[in-house]
């Protein structure tokens, strides 16, 4: 395989209702999420380690924190000559609006999707956290022949499983029936949203059910055309989230206090990229109680930190408690203050002697730039 | 070429021969500094946050990883369409060519670069020390005084005044001598080996130097003080901010743990002023219920599940179950096994010091004579149970149970 014989897109706003409040004010995509990333490095990274350097990212709307972290791409060596990062915001169709699901998106795109001159294009979605190894899922892709591959995971049961497709293969891995179900139990296997397509066949596809009134790939095409076209299906093995709401995304976050799943996330054979903002590494005081934590750099701690996630450049003062909570960057807690199963949003201020407390197994949001 | 108004010059040549172990295989401005820095990122990021973007770095001992590092300059944003930053190693030429014989002698082979951007002034850097300056405040000063040259200095205690090159100044602020290590010091000036020229007369002095074949060809030793025998006007620049040599392994440790002393003012990611650096690209680091972290610096891709106090550790780094580090400093990429005890020392690269092993000594469990900072190579593995006591510099693999 050339790999310039494939390219990526990426889709931004997926799912963007599922976060409620965390979504409003940015992206799907560029969620934060442990500790130094957002969820889009996860697509740019697992695209960019399967050798794909022509990346297409499609945006609808509140992308400004999305382009602020891409930046040029370089931080995913996306800064290329040839390829490189392309941000697709909405265009195209009668005059700029927001495109009604994915494939009224991808008619919008088309121009991407002509121009890019690959055999190939794999499609991610953005609301996905986990280390996909796209390279061996195009190998498979093209030793079965298949029109379509779907990437796809089991053993994970979801409760709100809104817009999530299930399916069932046959002995060699074929597509035989399509799913849409209110909940998915561990046996289920699950679109990860991960799709790869030839190029050409992708284009026809898109224009066909864009003219019939499509919105959904998975209804409107996989589903669809399940029996006349080869669509297989590839397993992925290792850790991953779909974020469909509040709960997932906290317990997403929180099993990165295990090791199995850091190694899986962060394989160093497959690196996760992410923006540098060149802070310090994490200083911890003379009092500094840490326990059962994942901190990012640029953190100072003097207080007492237990199961959390802490992202870059949070302070947390003298005797200040931090427990079963996600504090995102630069967020302070004031000396005493007490912070209990919480998200913290980005920047926000937890004065001396404040409390803030969920109620235990939920979380409760915080929102960017709040001061208590 | 653009024209620039000053050029800066770096001497990374050194080998850092004090350093011993810790320079065996690399230029001492590429040796690991504060959990994810490298020296070299010091006057880096000074140039840069200084409005300085073009720099040229003279190279010569065992400058691979130094040019892997530098790059495109982009961690620094120094990767510039016009100067930005160029690796200048000795080179051939038509009538053959020699390694930089000092530190004159290597500014005077790469006069031709300097040349192309026409500066008005150059600024002259070394790639060993630990500072965060603004050099534009200096070379400011060094257009309001019409000096010929500006020399940064810092003043040091007058006991301790013989180690270093002494500016002896008049009230004015200009040096009427300088004395290189004085027995009986005059002043408490030191020289910090920052530089200032005028473009025309560093030309000038460097030509003459070069054709005199007694010349060590050092900016200290021969061309500051030829310039003063020619009464051309040099000035001193009063530095008062944090500033430390770290040529030697003891200097390395304590500009280390600097960083975690509250009362020096050494913030690496102050965003008027941050130091840049190459990192990879890590996850957070993660400490686990077991671990107990004081007093210390952590660098992300750790993984720590023993006891932390007054030590720094670097990218990468493991320290497992029940192990101890103290004052020490644990370089990318190294693993301190299960029970293993680390005290005043510092691990190099990707070192493994094995389950029970100790490392250094405590200075009170030490007779003083002793005493001293333990070095373990890169790369070197110290066997399960082996024992090495304080001051050892390690450089080959250390068996099961040795004594060393």
């Amino acid at each position: 395989m050339r790999t310039s014989s494939v390219s990526g897109i990426v889709f931004a706003n997926s799912r963007d209702e599922a976060l409620g409040r965390m979504t409003n004010i940015r992206s799907m995509a560029s969620v934060p999420f442990g500790g130094r990333y957002r969820l889009v490095d996860f697509c740019l990274s697992n695209l960019v380690n399967a050798g794909i350097t022509n990346v297409g990212v499609i945006t609808k709307a509140n992308y400004r924190s999305l382009m602020d972290h891409i930046e040029s791409g370089a931080f995913w060596d996306l800064d290329r000559k040839r390829g490189g990062v392309h941000l697709l915001p909405p265009f195209n169709i009668s005059g700029a609006r927001r495109y009604h699901g994915y494939i009224e998106a991808l008619y919008g795109a088309m121009d991407f999707l002509n121009r890019c001159n690959s055999d190939y294009i794999v499609l991610c979605d953005g609301c996905v956290a986990a280390n996909v190894d796209i390279a061996a899922a195009i190998n498979f892709h093209i030793s079965k022949g298949a029109d379509i591959t779907v990437v796809y995971r089991t053993g994970v049961p979801v409760d709100n499983a809104k817009n999530m497709m299930t399916f069932k293969l046959d002995s060699g891995d074929r597509l035989v029936s399509a799913h849409f179900p209110k909940t998915v139990s561990a046996n289920d296997l699950t679109s990860l949203g991960v799709l790869i397509f030839g190029r050409k066949l992708l284009i026809e596809l898109i224009n066909n059910a864009y003219e019939n009134g499509g919105r959904n790939i998975d209804v409107d095409i996989i589903a669809d055309r399940i029996s006349d076209l080869n669509i297989y299906g590839f397993k992925h093995n290792g850790f991953s989230a779909i974020m469909t709401d509040i709960k997932t995304y906290t317990e997403a976050n929180m099993s990165l206090l295990d090791k199995n799943v850091r190694a899986d996330l962060f394989n160093p054979e497959r690196r996760i990229m992410t923006k540098n903002r060149d802070d310090m590494p994490t200083r911890y005081g003379i009092r500094a109680n840490v326990h059962n934590s994942f901190i990012a750099d640029g953190c100072v701690v003097d207080g007492t930190v237990k199961n959390s996630i802490l992202f870059r450049g949070v302070k947390v003062k003298k005797g200040a408690v931090v427990e079963n909570s996600i504090v995102m960057q630069d967020c302070t807690v004031g000396e005493n203050a007490v912070l209990q199963n919480v998200i913290c949003d980005k920047k926000v201020f937890v004065g001396n002697n404040a409390m803030v407390k969920g109620p235990a197994g939920e979380s409760v949001y915080i929102e960017k730039n709040q001061k208590f | 070429m653009i024209r620039k108004n000053c050029v800066a010059m770096l001497l990374a040549g050194g080998q850092g021969s004090r350093l011993g172990v810790l320079t065996a295989k690399i230029a001492k401005p590429a040796v690991p500094y504060g959990g994810k820095y490298r020296i070299i990122d010091f006057p880096l990021s000074n140039c840069i946050n200084s409005g300085i973007d073009t720099v040229g770095i003279l190279t010569q001992y065992k400058p691979l990883e130094l040019n892997d590092y530098i790059g495109s300059g982009k961690a620094w944003d120094l990767d510039r369409l016009s100067g930005g930053v160029h690796i200048l190693p000795p080179y051939q030429g038509q009538k053959g060519g020699d390694w930089y014989k000092g530190t004159a002698n290597a500014i005077y082979q790469n006069l031709g670069f300097i040349e192309r951007y026409d500066p008005e002034y150059v600024l002259i850097l070394s790639g060993d020390h630990i500072y965060k300056m603004d050099y534009s405040k200096m070379i400011n000063q060094h257009i309001a005084t019409s000096a010929a040259c500006t020399i940064s200095v810092l003043e040091v205690p007058l006991e301790e005044a013989s180690r270093f090159g002494i500016m002896n100044t008049n009230p004015d602020g200009s040096i009427y001598e300088f004395e290189e290590k004085p027995k009986n010091p005059k002043s408490n000036l030191a020289s910090m080996g920052i530089y200032v020229f005028s473009w025309d007369k560093l030309k000038k002095y460097l030509t003459e130097d070069e054709n005199d074949p007694d010349s060590e060809n050092d900016f200290g030793k021969n061309i500051i003080p030829a310039m003063l025998a020619e009464g051309e006007k040099l000035q001193v620049y009063r530095f008062g901010d944090y500033w430390k040599d770290v040529g030697t392994v003891d200097s390395l440790w304590e500009a280390n743990l600097d960083l975690l002393n509250p009362k020096i003012d050494l913030n690496l990611s102050d965003p008027d002023w941050r130091i840049y650096s190459r990192t990879g690209a890590l996850p957070p680091q993660y400490i686990s219920d077991k671990a107990k972290v004081e007093n210390s610096l952590i660098t992300d891709g750790c993984e720590v599940e023993g006891n932390l106090d007054y030590s720094i550790l670097f990218e990468n780094v493991t320290v497992e179950e029940g192990a101890t580090v103290e004052y020490s400093l644990v370089m990318p990429g190294a693993i301190i096994k299960k029970g293993a005890t680390v005290r005043y020392s510092i691990i190099a690269e990707n070192a493994v010091i094995g389950e029970n092993a100790t490392v250094g000594s405590l200075p009170e469990n030490t007779d003083p004579e002793e005493f001293g900072i333990s070095v373990i190579g890169d790369n070197l593995t110290v066997g399960r149970g082996a024992q090495i006591g304080p001051k050892k510099m390690i450089t080959e693999n250390v068996g099961e149970g040795e004594k060393v």
